[in-house]
């Protein structure tokens, strides 16, 4: 790493490197879909020794620097895509610090201490929220409006809260029980979730709103699209939803001996891995090729072991049945043409080149939309509702999720959060909360030296015959505490100082001071008054912390 | 010179004699099995590894040895360097040759044939007095910083190693900390803590690490002096046109600056300077200089990157202490030059006190100190030696004596005097002891009292 400094002429003075301490972005917060301080609670536990605390304390309060933004750890630590972890400066060396299995161990560990959520404001609010829809972003909202002192009805039409996370992902990769621990919490600290409730059932969408200041709308995109092809109507055929909330309600869904999965996506690869749970043989068909595939690559090459077959640039165009069972899908074998206007390249037919697949069940995973059954005058916008950056939609009515367009979990989180913070504001006449990223610091200022090169933790696999014999055990297990700790220890701090001390020894001048009580981040001040302005500070800095005035 | 080899005598024997009777008579030993952490991985913890895990192999010893040292001298830059002029003497190579430790070409650059003494009064070349007496350049890192496609290899990476090759095992982390486990040092890292049966100390005096010990380990801190070294971007060609193959040494009456030197390395010049708080204004009069523009000029030379080190001007009291022991510069070393010949003798005595002998306090006291002793005594003699130069360099007339004298003793080959005083002064691995007796000669006092009386004019005090 070098510091950029002009080229000094001999004759016109020396080269000056004068440090200064200057925090910058971590490019782990930056990609957090759920916006968690992941720089700060990985430093809470990696310097605990140098900040004094002890292994207790220092998890505690790192899962509540992550429960501040997300009260799902446990659940977003199995099933995030964790874009987290695509910025991490490791990655271009020896592989991102595993920040997925590091927040699955900590939920874990809270779950199993029984740790309770932070309340930021303890002093009752008069205004009262509802929420409808007990997903994970209208949970987020509830649960940062309960913190703050506001009382919270959630209503949910499914017999259990958790929407998607309960009904939409498969038992394997969310045991039920941690989803359900994650949720009391949240209902710990009094918000009320009212199931088996439907809007325009069981209560009117003019009743919530007289009986609550805001309305919340977090109903995510429960109405699955069809395939729009010959044959699709009739038994045999389900969408990827209805499918895999069947089954993780706990029916017994007879699928025959062949599958054919049409989608590229999470919900595909998850009903996929489901049917092949059940003694299925699987094909994933997809019309683009495995590149484009939008599930977590992970999730697919785990399928792929589990021995689900993909046809890829297959697209489907009809559902063969004989005597009204369906026998198998007609295809259509596909090639990639240029870009369309969403930037993805786009498939087109290959003249001629028609195929059968032999199936006894068509699953079509490729979209979902909103349901909008009940609720009318929305300003609805190509299929999904319009609102402000931070989920108003003018008036007393908020959304986030999936209703404002499909994305993954932590981001229905956010929405939850950025809305609850807004409401409050509002309700309480303070400014509008500022978002405070900036450009992530890269990974030319990090000194990688400093750590031993060493690739990330790698938790035991379940073989896949295991797996495939115990449907709903996990596949992978969550790290142990000291694969925990060796993983934290990975970790730069990028933009941040860590307290590695090597600024310290290594100036003669003693520019740095020690602070009396180190914290992640402040462990020395610096003065310029003796500085030889030789760099060597900003040189050894393993965090890009130290930079060139 | 044969200081080198006196300096070793002693040791060797105690060797041969363990081998016969394989007894040490201290409580404290090293036994199959034992630790030992070297904290720094520059030349002086390199060189104290390498004869630690050799002698061992002797006596069939095993003992592991942790090597810390956290930054890597495969960086250019300050982050990957030692900080020093880079100049060792061929007669330092030769000795670490007949120790088993050849260094290779890409390490040791052997280019620079004379050095050339600058003062107002002219400039005089000087050539080795004797082929083996040639001096040779290394860089202590990977370069100077912008270095990208550096020809030389690092100096204390390849001592590294080689001390990797005789089993000493490199921990890239930080020491932050030296404590007690009872008479055991236990060494702290950001990564945790390890006890030891030895530990030796090897920082420097360019770390803070000196500040973290405390009066089991030593006695007292090393004194040191600041001095300033930047590099120039040359090229090779330049290099040759302006310096040619010389190292350029200065003596000039600017105020604060004592002693400057030119050294050519690659594409790259190294100047050291030696002085009274050398900021910005000292070292553009140094550059300005008539003296200096006539060798060097420095208008248009990108500067790439410059530091300001300190260096030992006097070792801690007691340099040891019960399983630990400073060496190199962090311990005694020699007045401002060959701190690579220190770090050896040091390093290999040491070494051999931990093995012929013991690792007590009273062991390193009884048989590690006397070379500590050694070197500080010979540095007295260092200190008669600078006042010399520094009357030289305040006297105008003196100065004028030293060049004429030089500059005749040049023109023949033999009864170089001036010439050999000067050399050692500079450069080589000879005691200041033999230097300062050898100015003492009939013949330097006769030659120096000639060429003064030469002058034009009657002696002054100094201008």
């Amino acid at each position: 790493m070098q510091p950029a400094s002009p080229e000094v002429m001999a004759n016109t003075g020396m080269p000056k490197y004068r440090p200064r301490q200057a925090e910058k972005a971590a490019p782990c917060e930056a990609g957090c879909a759920s916006g968690s301080d992941v720089r700060t609670w990985i430093g809470l536990v990696a310097q605990r020794d140098r900040t004094g605390l002890d292994r207790e304390q220092a998890y505690t309060r790192a899962w509540h620097t992550i429960t501040d933004a997300n009260p799902f750890p446990s659940v977003l630590g199995r099933i995030c895509p964790h874009p987290c972890e695509f910025g991490c400066n490791r990655s271009e060396n020896d592989g991102a610090v595993a920040i997925n299995a590091l927040e699955r161990f900590l939920g874990d560990w809270a779950i199993e201490e029984g740790l309770g959520l932070d309340v930021v404001d303890a002093e009752p609010k008069p205004e009262t929220m509802g929420v409808i829809g007990a997903g994970p972003s209208g949970l987020s909202f509830a649960y940062q409006m309960a913190r703050r002192g506001y009382s919270v009805t959630v209503y949910e039409r499914r017999p259990m809260a958790g929407g998607m996370l309960r009904y939409g992902v498969p038992d394997y990769r969310l045991p039920p029980e941690v989803l359900s621990a994650e949720i009391d919490r949240i209902s710990a600290l009094g918000v009320e979730i009212r199931t088996n409730t439907t809007i325009g059932v069981d209560i009117s969408v003019e009743d919530l709103r007289s009986a609550h200041d805001i309305l919340y709308l977090g109903i995510g995109a429960q109405q699955p699209r069809m395939l729009g092809i010959p044959g699709e109507d009739g038994p045999g055929v389900f969408t990827g939803t209805d499918y895999l909330s069947r089954v993780n309600d706990g029916q017994i869904v007879e699928v025959g001996a062949r599958v054919i999965v049409v989608g590229g996506g999470n919900t595909a690869v998850d009903a996929a891995r489901v049917a092949r749970r059940s003694g299925a043989e699987v094909a994933l068909v997809y019309r683009r090729t495995r590149t484009e595939m939008p599930a977590i690559p992970a999730e697919v090459d785990e399928a792929l072991a589990e021995g689900i077959t993909l046809e890829l640039l297959t697209g489907p165009v009809e559902v063969l049945r004989t005597d009204g069972n369906v026998t198998g899908l007609r295809a259509q074998r596909m090639r990639l043409a240029e870009a369309g206007p969403d930037g993805r390249l786009r498939p087109e037919p290959e003249p001629g080149a028609v195929f059968e697949i032999a199936a006894d069940t068509v699953i079509a995973a490729v979209s979902q939309q909103p349901d909008w059954t009940a609720l009318d005058g929305l300003d609805i916008r190509e299929g999904w509702v319009a609102t402000s950056d931070f989920g108003g939609m003018g008036g007393a009515m908020w959304a986030g999720g999936d209703v404002r367009g499909l994305d993954i979990a932590g981001s229905a989180i956010t929405h939850g959060r950025r809305a609850a913070e807004n409401v409050h504001a509002k309700l309480r006449g303070m400014p509008p909360p500022e978002s405070r990223r900036s450009t992530p610091i890269e990974a030319d200022r990090v000194n990688f030296d400093f750590k031993e090169s060493r690739p990330p933790v790698h938790p035991p696999h379940l073989a896949v015959e295991d797996a495939l014999r115990n449907p709903t055990a996990e596949p992978t297990a969550t790290i142990t505490e000291e694969e925990f700790l060796a993983e934290i220890g990975r970790c730069f701090s990028c933009g941040l100082c860590m307290g590695c001390q090597q600024c310290w020894m290594y100036c003669t001048a003693m520019s740095f001071t020690k602070v009396l009580n180190p914290q992640p981040g402040i462990y020395y001040t610096l003065s310029l008054e003796e500085c030889e302005e030789c760099g060597k500070c900003i040189e050894v800095c393993p965090c890009g912390y130290l930079e060139v005035i | 010179m044969s200081g080198l080899g006196q300096w070793t005598l002693g040791a060797r024997r105690s060797i041969r004699h363990l081998a016969a009777d394989p007894s040490p008579d201290s409580d404290a030993t090293l036994s199959d099995g034992s630790r030992v952490a070297v904290i720094g991985g520059g030349p002086a913890g390199s060189f104290f590894a390498y004869f630690l895990l050799r002698l061992a192999h002797t006596i069939d010893l095993d003992i592991s040895v942790d090597i810390y040292e956290p930054r890597h001298f495969t960086h250019c830059g300050p982050a990957g360097c030692n900080h020093c002029g880079g100049i060792v003497s061929e007669s330092l190579v030769q000795m670490l040759a007949t120790e088993g430790i050849n260094l290779p070409p890409s390490v040791v650059q052997r280019g620079i044939y004379s050095y050339v003494l600058h003062m107002d009064a002219g400039s005089v070349e000087i050539e080795s007095p004797v082929e083996e007496q040639r001096i040779a350049a290394i860089y202590r890192g990977n370069g100077p910083r912008t270095a990208v496609d550096m020809p030389w290899e690092s100096f204390d990476g390849y001592l590294q190693q080689i001390c990797e090759k005789e089993g000493a095992q490199l921990v890239h982390q930080l020491v932050v900390g030296l404590e007690r486990n009872g008479d055991f040092p236990v060494v702290i890292t950001n990564e945790g803590t390890t006890t030891y049966d030895l530990v030796a100390v090897a920082c420097g005096v360019n770390s803070n690490f000196h500040m973290l010990l405390d009066g089991s380990t030593s006695e007292g801190k090393p004194e040191v002096s600041r001095t300033f070294i930047t590099e120039f971007k040359l090229g090779a060609d330049a290099i040759l046109e302006t310096l040619g193959d010389s190292m350029h040494v200065f003596l000039l009456d600017i105020p604060r600056l004592e002693f400057a030197a030119l050294i050519p390395k690659g594409d790259y010049v190294t100047l050291a300077m030696l002085g009274e708080e050398i900021d910005d204004d000292l070292v553009r009069r140094f550059l300005d200089s008539p003296e200096v523009r006539a060798a060097f000029p420095a208008d248009s030379i990108p500067a790439v990157c410059a530091c300001a080190p300190v260096i030992n001007v006097k070792g801690p009291e007691r340099p040891f202490g019960e399983r630990v022991v400073l060496v190199g510069d962090a311990g005694i070393t020699r007045l401002y030059k060959d701190g690579i010949g220190a770090a050896y003798r040091t390093g290999k005595a040491a070494a051999e006190t931990a093995i012929v002998h013991g690792i007590s306090t009273d062991d390193f006291e009884t048989h590690y100190f006397p070379t500590c002793r050694a070197i500080a005594n010979d540095n007295m003699f260092g200190r008669l030696i600078f006042f010399f130069t520094i009357a030289v360099r305040k006297s105008k007339f003196v100065r004028k004596a030293v060049l004429r004298m030089t500059a005749g003793e040049q023109r023949r080959p033999k009864g170089r005097h001036m010439s050999g005083v000067l050399w050692n002064m500079f450069t080589g691995s000879a005691p200041y002891r033999d230097v300062f007796f050898n100015a003492l000669r009939p013949g330097f006092l006769l030659g120096l009292a000639k060429s003064l009386a030469a002058g034009v004019r009657p002696p002054q005090k100094e201008s």
